[in-house]
């Protein structure tokens, strides 16, 4: 059941929208629909743990809101009502990401017409995020060691020294990296002027068609009942 | 499609007085395969940046003279154009891919170029049937090893149909069975009537590829052979210029007749040494350091590393070779407890190993050589510190910013700081790739320096040569299994043997 | 003779990918920071240490691109579009923006010097800042509807909570105030570290 990923970005902003301006009813009806398209994606494993919570945040929620608990407790109160409230955000967040292609995403914002001043930088940093870690962990264990430790009496003195440890390595090695990546890219023929083809196909199909028609229809909804 | 570079001077900087390049001309005819050998920083990369048009397009710098790809200039093409010619494959494959994903990754340069999406995917299907890729298709960029990488963006390079293949130090970061492959990737290429121009240290999986070697010395190509002359003079010739070996089998003799000279060290000065190695190793023979219950896994039914006992001879050097995916890193890890249980993680650091990575730019901290060194210790022990720089050959360094030294004195800025903090067993990650002969001696020096202090070193290496000139034992595993040790004295034939596959 | 590499449609390619390569390290980073405000108490500070934790990067990515304004947009606009796919509203993307051309100008303005630096780092610390904005900007609706779901009592307790516009100042001035030290942090470690390396003049 594939889905264009102009209709998941279409679906993640309804969605976001309904969960942060609307009242609960209707993050509900973007949190059903969300699951239905995660089950047919064979994610069951998923809706099942995010339903457990879910529904587990808002029992206690329920059990703690009566109870006069301090501006302290308010306040951890609060967090925990916004997580409540941002969760069906993170489910639907996860059904954009684990299903989309990177190459897919790509070229639905080149059939967006959007520069590639902004499509480079995104191709990069969402290929840069595991060498990101990679690198830190390379880090972290030269830094175990040499007995550089976050919970030391040296940290302590001066945390400044770790924070320079941590990241200084990192900027150097990850800068270095990024210079032979864009060398790397213009020997590829990549340019920011160039029209790029993508091989992904992407198109509209009935199932597009029926989750636009849900999402404008719980939009309209929405409106007419303000 | 010919390449021919005419006059060519280039410089980093605002003038040509220091110029990396003088006056060079190089003729490439069309279907050839030439080798660009010679010393690290002699110039032979900037060459490859001259043909992939990086220089004058990318770096900055001055220059002078032309560079022609046919009968076009690279100055009045743009990179664009010139990537439709000229297809490159970089030294590092961790940094040379776009994508998170191999199939989009094949077709990224195809895509680059405008090229229509039906007509990339045939282009696709073909590479991959040529290449033997089909294993690797709809993978994750960050679970392939190295070779893979390297074989995919070769891969990826070829399917934009270059007339010209670039390749910068491809087999820096190869085992020697990917190795093998990129040899028949080459000689594919070749047979396809293609241009390749290679930069390589490694000389030996070229020797029935290459037309031509040819030898860049201060900025200008001063020696050129086809292989078999080079052969012909022998290995001693070769390794005077500062060029690994071009045949395995002759390695042997070479290091027999080496043992008998000493060796010319640039940096580290080898003199009253050479006997102190042979007296110490003497008195450490009977001594051993143990090692049991190496195990590791992040699965209980796929254990990657299940060992033991092993055994490692003080004041010894002793080789770790097997295939990529052997789990000798893992290996490493666990040896210096940063992987496995925590008990395995009490008796590492008891036992005082340390790393020494692939990467030693992972483990340079501070702002000069001796606080480097001062930080795994005590801060008033100064003059400790500065012995243990001297020992390395570091003292003039001392207050220099780790990190704007060389690549060798880096490993041993690393080196010292485990010294410091009080390491009996340092443990190499590949030391040795990417270097050029005299830079491998000179590491090689420093590991027998450590050796004689009485240290346990353990290497990680495909380097065979290195072996050869280096270490005394050898240890081989496959798939996270011990497979067999031995001395390396009388089995060099067994070694040799075993690398050649 | 003649001098290479100033071709600028080359350069801008190796400036989009330093853009996108910061924009990662600038979004772990500053998840790693304002992971402090999981602890309740310090939800107001997070934003300062994100900020600290931020500003030695920003610097380096600073001196190291081309076209400051350009790139201060585009690396802002990245941190936008991925909270917005992650449940923000398209408001604090366009927010965002405007942080980036005031962080671009003023790198513009003083090329690239140390104040330069530093008034930009401030502006990029207000992006993280903004986050909480809606709490208090929307609070009508957000209470209105929270009536509809929760009783009176915990709507009084929200309503104190938002009611002070101190907690936002807060959030903005510890942001800021993080980002002015951390400039000062920054600017010697570059000289400690990156210029010597030869990573930045």
């Amino acid at each position: 059941m594939k889905l264009d990923p102009r209709t998941k970005l279409f679906l993640a902003v309804v969605a976001n929208g309904m969960i942060f301006t609307a009242p609960l009813v209707y993050s509900l009806l973007m949190v059903v629909v969300t699951s239905i398209l995660l089950l047919l994606e064979g994610k069951w494993k998923f809706v099942c743990t995010f339903f457990f919570v879910y529904l587990g945040a808002a029992f206690f929620f329920d059990l703690a809101k009566n109870l006069d608990i301090g501006t302290s407790g308010t306040i951890v109160l609060a967090s925990l009502f916004l997580m409540y409230r941002i969760m069906p955000a993170c489910a639907v967040l996860y059904y954009v990401i684990t299903t989309t292609k990177v190459n897919e995403f790509l070229a639905c914002m080149s059939r967006m017409r959007i520069s590639n001043k902004v499509t480079i930088p995104l191709i990069v940093m969402i290929r840069f995020f595991p060498t990101v870690f990679d690198e830190s962990r390379a880090i972290g264990n030269a830094m175990r060691m040499r007995g550089i430790r976050l919970f030391s009496l040296r940290t302590l003195k001066s945390p400044v020294a770790f924070l320079e440890y941590r990241l200084v390595p990192l900027l150097v090695s990850i800068t270095k990296i990024g210079d032979e990546l864009s060398i790397a890219a213009v020997t590829r023929g990549l340019s920011a002027e160039t029209k790029r083809t993508c091989v992904a196909t992407i198109g509209f199909r009935w199932v597009d068609f029926v989750v636009w028609a849900y999402c404008i229809a719980v939009v309209v909804m929405f409106l007419l009942r303000n | 499609m010919n390449i021919s570079l005419k006059n060519i001077s280039f410089s980093y900087f605002d003038s040509l007085d220091d110029a990396i390049l003088k006056n060079l001309n190089l003729e490439v005819r069309s279907g050839e395969c030439v080798v660009l050998a010679g010393e690290s920083g002699c110039g032979k990369t900037t060459i490859s940046k001259l043909i992939n048009g990086l220089i004058p397009h990318y770096h900055s710098g001055t220059m002078d003279g032309d560079v022609l790809l046919g009968d076009k200039n690279t100055a009045d093409m743009t990179l664009a154009e010139i990537s439709r010619v000229v297809g490159s494959v970089f030294q590092n494959p961790r940094s040379q891919f776009f994508n998170i994903d191999t199939d989009c990754e094949l077709a990224f340069g195809c895509e680059n170029l405008g090229i229509d999406p039906e007509d990339i995917k045939l282009r696709v299907e073909n590479v991959v049937r040529e290449f033997h890729l089909e294993h690797l298709l709809g993978r994750s960029i960050f679970n392939l090893s190295g070779g893979e990488k390297q074989k995919i963006a070769c891969a990826s390079v070829s399917a934009t149909g270059p007339e010209i293949f670039v390749l910068d130090e491809p087999s820096a970061n190869l085992d020697l069975k990917t190795i093998a492959d990129l040899k028949e990737i080459v000689l594919r290429w070749k047979k396809a009537g293609k241009t390749v121009i290679i930069v390589e240290h490694r000389l030996y999986y070229l020797r029935d590829v290459a037309d031509r070697i040819c030898y860049v010395k201060d900025g200008q190509i001063s020696h050129e052979w086809t292989p078999a002359e080079l052969e012909a003079k022998g290995p001693e010739y070769a390794t005077n210029l500062g060029l690994r070996c071009l045949n395995l089998e002759q390695l042997r003799e070479g290091v027999v007749r080496q043992a008998h000279q000493p060796c010319k060290v640039p940096e580290l000065v080898e003199g009253p040494q050479g006997s102190k190695v042979l007296d110490l190793a003497k008195q450490s023979i009977a001594k051993s350091i143990v090692f049991t219950n190496l195990t590791f896994a992040y699965h209980k039914k796929h254990p990657i590393l299940d060992i033991d006992r092993l055994e490692l001879q003080c004041g010894q050097i002793t080789a770790l070779i097997g295939h990529n995916g052997a789990g000798k890193s893992t290996l490493a890890q666990v040896l210096c407890g940063l992987q496995g249980s925590w008990r395995q993680k009490r008796v590492a650091r008891k036992r005082g190993t340390y790393l020494i990575m692939q990467d030693v730019n992972h483990q340079l901290f501070t702002e000069s050589v001796l606080d480097e060194v001062l930080l795994g210790m005590n801060p008033q022990n100064k003059e400790v510190a500065l012995e243990i720089l001297d020992d390395l050959n570091l003292k003039p360094f001392a207050s220099e910013h780790p990190m704007s030294l060389s690549g060798g004195q880096k490993q041993r800025v690393a080196i010292a700081s485990g010294i410091s903090s009080g390491c009996d067993v340092v443990v190499f990650d590949e030391p040795t790739s990417g270097l050029d002969y005299r830079q491998m001696l000179a590491v090689s020096a420093t590991l027998k320096k450590l050796a004689a202090d009485g240290r346990t070193l353990l290497v990680i290496t495909h380097d065979p040569e290195f072996i050869l000139n280096s270490c005394q034992s050898v240890i081989r595993m496959e798939h996270g299994k011990f497979v067999e040790q031995y001395l390396l004295s009388g089995n060099e034939q067994l070694l040799v043997k075993m690398m050649q596959l | 003779m003649r001098t290479t590499g100033k071709k600028s449609s080359n350069t801008l390619v190796r400036d989009l990918v330093n853009v996108g390569i910061f924009g990662a390290l600038y979004l772990v980073l500053s998840g790693l920071g304002a992971s402090i405000g999981f602890i309740p108490a310090f939800i107001v500070v997070s934003t300062c240490m994100v900020s600290l934790v931020t500003s030695v990067p920003l610097f380096l990515f600073f001196s190291k691109v081309e076209r400051p304004l350009l790139c201060c947009i585009l690396l802002c606009l990245l941190f936008g579009v991925v909270m917005i796919i992650s449940g923000h509203g398209i408001s604090f993307g366009l927010l965002c923006v405007v942080y980036g051309v005031l962080a671009g100008l003023c790198l513009n303005l003083f090329h690239k010097n140390f104040i330069g630096c530093l008034l930009a780092n401030v502006m990029i610390s207000f992006v993280p800042s903004s986050m909480m904005i809606p709490l208090w900007s929307s609070t009508e609706e957000y209470l209105a509807y929270c009536s509809s779901v929760c009783d009176s009592a915990y709507i009084a307790h929200l309503a104190e909570l938002s009611s002070s516009y101190w907690p936002l100042i807060g959030l903005f001035g510890f942001g800021a105030a993080g980002a002015v030290v951390g400039g000062f942090i920054a600017r010697r470690v570059m000289k400690k570290h990156f210029e010597r390396i030869g990573l930045a003049q």
